[in-house]
């Protein structure tokens, strides 16, 4: 039989952030090779050199109209190292409330209404619950995507009581945070959380945080499956039923190298636990083929080799990153506004998964051992991400309730040097890289974590993660590549902010 | 009657999409199925395939299928050298798309800072520009002379992000029928015909020109910390955010983002000023008869205020 080639082109890539454009060679019904293209540039870095010390912290924030509370703690953290200033425990705790809360938001949405909306497709139209995930997620409609909307929402008021507002706000700045909650405030941002746990307890889990907690192996979540209906009809129960049928657990591995920055800071008198050894909720790393190791930013290089901008020889340190868009490339080898970022060399997958292999999520690190990373496992990830997020949350509102500390301390006038901030955002791990001189901003280097998954190609010619993720999938219908789109949306991706 | 609307992302963040989201009466389900509003198209939203999506834009372009409301969100790309392939959709740019659509809607709703005036690329290398605006000057992508099919500018809803209830409000008028009141830049004066800081829990400080030079305290923030609370239109302390609070209330000084000029050029977190009183004085006030008055306010300031006794 003769082999049949084709070209596919999925462009706009709904239910992502941003432009994406997706180019797809198949061949027998598998797909051959993938090329991950960042379709539109927006010039965040060049848009700051000469701006003021402090402009990060209202510029990019705008980068992302999702992940915008991470560029503001990234933009600050970086200004933190500038300065040498302490920050204050509780300034801390607000920073990283507000993190999470945006996590959160993030990681249901993600699930509930960007991902799950695909098993409403007729492309799924023979799965035995088909019918039912229409019920759920038909957009806008699903009696499950009323409550995500609803709920998503009302958690992210935790982050107006504190910052104002929620997209957008510049509330930490270097030295703290700029609020005084009062005693009030703090209340109503634990009951904000108190009834968002509720529902995720009831309707994303279908048990307690603390049953979930037991599920450390596969026999375990087979088992937590069987043990009553409240786990079956969860959103949680729902997706895995639903996915180990349509074979998710099967697509999408990807490249072995994940990355985490950390980044929620345990402030010192705090009785939240870190899940590794150091002073962060989730401890940075790189792991590789099951082995951790710590990381270590300098090791962070980016390559622009087929990427939309002007050479600039070997792959750079952002430190020493420039940005020069160049439009009339060479299309044959540049396809991406975005830059390839590696780790040694090495490209990494960043997001929920990489976050909870690096805290040793037992159920997780057993899946990906042997079954390898897949759609499934990264939705899992996700959706149980929370299970850390909120118990850390809701201790830091009740240390928050009762100390008497403060919220900010005095941080100098910039007039020059240089640091890095690195944040875990929702979708992975997010750094900025400032340098000022005389008062005005120098250089100003953003990686974020779509810039990781949906990398292009380096010199080495090593493909981004999203598109080694891609290779071997199979694809039923050319004319809709539902199986391609589940594998892409399973990265979460953000263009918006890949494409700075 | 049914009202088609289509969402059009370009040169944005998706904030403003985001942000409608926080929609809470009524919230954006209920938007859509009580005002029958048929939500053709939104990239964060629809779960439409690859053919579905041609399909339609097809049919939209051949006069197929009416266009009731266009709502582009993002500046429109003209970058580099006027090309606009700093944004490609399709092979070409997309503000080809822009202009196509444009032609075929009744009605044009620029959401957000971006789409309105240019916003955060404007004074960038991807030459980003509103879509009736640039900045002041009305022109913009489509003209200054552009009228939609219904004989109508584009209506313009800044803030970076557009607050949700001013999206929510001008849809809900657009599908009664109900007339719209545009003020100065195509800003409906509902919204825009009142200044940030009306409404800010800290205007007593700002009264008695109780003032702070370092963050984390009381005061007003208009003298020192770079504050346009007084300056700019918006309903911000009006509406509230997430139905909650405002940055200024709690702190952050407002940077003026629904203003046609924002990003401005200075420093953020800065106020200009000379010899201690702001360059920028609030809308219409002499310069010399301000001097008297707040000179005279803060003569008068009570020691609750001076004493940070008074809560925000």
């Amino acid at each position: 039989m003769p082999t049949e080639k084709k070209h596919i082109r999925i462009f706009p890539f709904n239910r992502v952030e941003g432009d994406l454009k997706v180019h797809l060679q198949i061949e027998d019904g598998a797909i051959r090779d993938a090329w991950c293209t960042g379709s539109m540039y927006r010039g965040f870095e060049n848009i700051l050199k000469g701006r003021g010390p402090l402009d990060g912290l209202v510029i990019t924030p705008r980068i992302c109209g999702i992940c915008t509370t991470a560029h503001l703690a990234a933009a600050a953290r970086a200004l933190d190292m500038v300065c040498g200033v302490r920050i204050p425990g509780n300034a801390l705790r607000i920073r990283n409330i507000a993190l999470m809360a945006e996590m959160i938001q993030n990681d249901i949405r993600q699930a509930v209404q960007l991902f799950m909306a695909d098993f409403t497709r007729p492309g799924f139209a023979d799965h035995p619950l088909h019918k039912e995930a229409r019920r759920r997620y038909e957009p806008m409609k699903g009696a499950s995507v009323l409550q995500a909307v609803a709920e998503s929402r009302s958690l992210l008021e935790i982050i107006a009581v504190l910052g104002g507002q929620w997209p957008h706000s510049s509330f930490m700045v270097p030295g703290g945070v700029v609020c005084l909650p009062s005693p009030n405030d703090i209340s109503q941002c634990r009951h904000l959380a108190r009834h968002y746990r509720r529902w995720y307890e009831e309707r994303v889990l279908g048990c307690s945080l603390e049953r979930w907690s037991e599920v450390t192996c596969r026999a375990d979540l087979k088992a937590w499956l069987t043990a009553s209906d409240a786990h079956r009809k969860s959103e949680l129960g729902f997706f895995i039923r639903f996915a180990r049928t349509a074979g998710l657990h099967k697509m999408g591995a990807g490249h072995p190298h994940f990355m985490g920055f950390g980044g929620l800071v345990i402030p010192r008198d705090s009785a939240v636990a870190s899940l590794g050894r150091d002073g962060e909720l989730f401890p940075p790393g790189f792991y590789s083929r099951g082995k951790i190791a710590p990381l270590d930013q300098k090791r962070i290089t980016e390559s622009i080799d087929c990427s939309w901008f002007t050479e600039y020889g070997p792959p750079r340190h952002p430190f020493d990153g420039v940005t020069q868009p160049y439009a009339a490339g060479n299309e044959k080898r540049q396809y991406s506004w975005a830059k390839a970022p590696r780790y040694d060399g090495l490209p990494a997958e960043t997001g929920p998964l990489a976050q909870m292999l690096l805290a040793g999520d037992p159920l997780l690190t057993q899946l990906v051992r042997e079954e390898g990373p897949s759609v499934f496992v990264r939705q899992l990830a996700r959706m149980v991400r929370s299970c850390r997020t909120l118990p850390a949350m809701e201790t830091w509102l009740r240390e928050l309730s009762r100390n008497k500390g403060l919220f900010y301390n005095d941080a100098p006038d910039i007039e020059r040097g240089k640091g890095f901030g690195l944040v875990e955002a929702p979708r992975g791990s997010l750094g900025h890289w400032v340098a000022v001189d005389n008062g005005r901003i120098q250089s100003y280097q953003v990686i974020t974590p779509t810039t990781w998954n949906g990398s292009p190609r380096d010199g080495n010619g090593l493909r981004g993660p999203i598109e080694e993720a891609l290779v071997g999938a199979p694809v039923r219908n050319p004319d809709d590549p539902l199986e391609a789109e589940l594998i892409v949306r399973s990265f979460d991706p953000c263009l918006v902010c890949t494409v700075h | 009657m049914t009202l088609s609307l289509y969402w059009l992302q370009c040169g944005g963040c998706g904030g403003d999409t985001w942000s409608l989201f926080n929609a809470r009466s009524p919230h954006l389900p209920e938007l859509f199925g009580m005002l029958d509003i048929e939500l053709l198209w939104h990239p964060s939203i629809s779960a439409m395939s690859l053919a579905e999506q041609e399909h339609l834009l097809a049919e939209l372009t051949s006069d197929q299928r009416p266009l009731d409301v266009l709502c582009i969100e993002g500046s429109v790309i003209r970058g580099p050298g006027g090309t606009g392939m700093y944004d490609e959709a399709y092979g070409r740019p997309k503000k080809d798309l822009v202009a196509t659509l444009a032609r075929k809607a009744r009605c044009i709703v620029a959401v957000g800072t971006c789409a309105s005036f240019g916003g955060i690329g404007s004074d960038g290398e991807i030459e980003a520009t509103g879509v009736q605006y640039h900045k002041w000057d009305k022109g913009g992508f489509l003209g200054p002379d552009f009228q939609t099919l219904q004989g109508t500018p584009v209506i313009n809803l800044p803030g970076c992000p557009c607050h949700c209830d001013v999206v929510t409000g001008i849809l809900s008028q657009l599908a009664e029928g109900a007339n719209i009141e545009l003020g100065d830049y195509g800003t409906p004066l509902e919204w825009y015909g009142m200044m940030v800081h009306q409404g800010c829990t800290r205007n007593e400080y700002h009264e008695f020109r109780v003032e702070e030079k370092r963050f984390g305290e009381k005061g007003c923030m208009f003298f020192y910390l770079g504050c346009h609370g007084p300056l700019v239109q918006g309903p911000c302390n009006k509406i509230l955010w997430n139905g909650r609070s405002s940055k200024t209330r709690v702190g952050v000084p407002c940077f003026g983002c629904t203003r046609p000029d924002f990003p401005q050029q200075y420093p953020f977190f800065k106020t200009r000023n000379i010899e201690g009183i702001p360059i920028d004085l609030p809308d219409g006030v002499g310069r010399a008869h301000y001097l008297a008055y707040k000179g005279m306010a803060a003569a008068a300031a009570p020691q609750r205020l001076k004493k940070r006794k008074t809560g925000i």
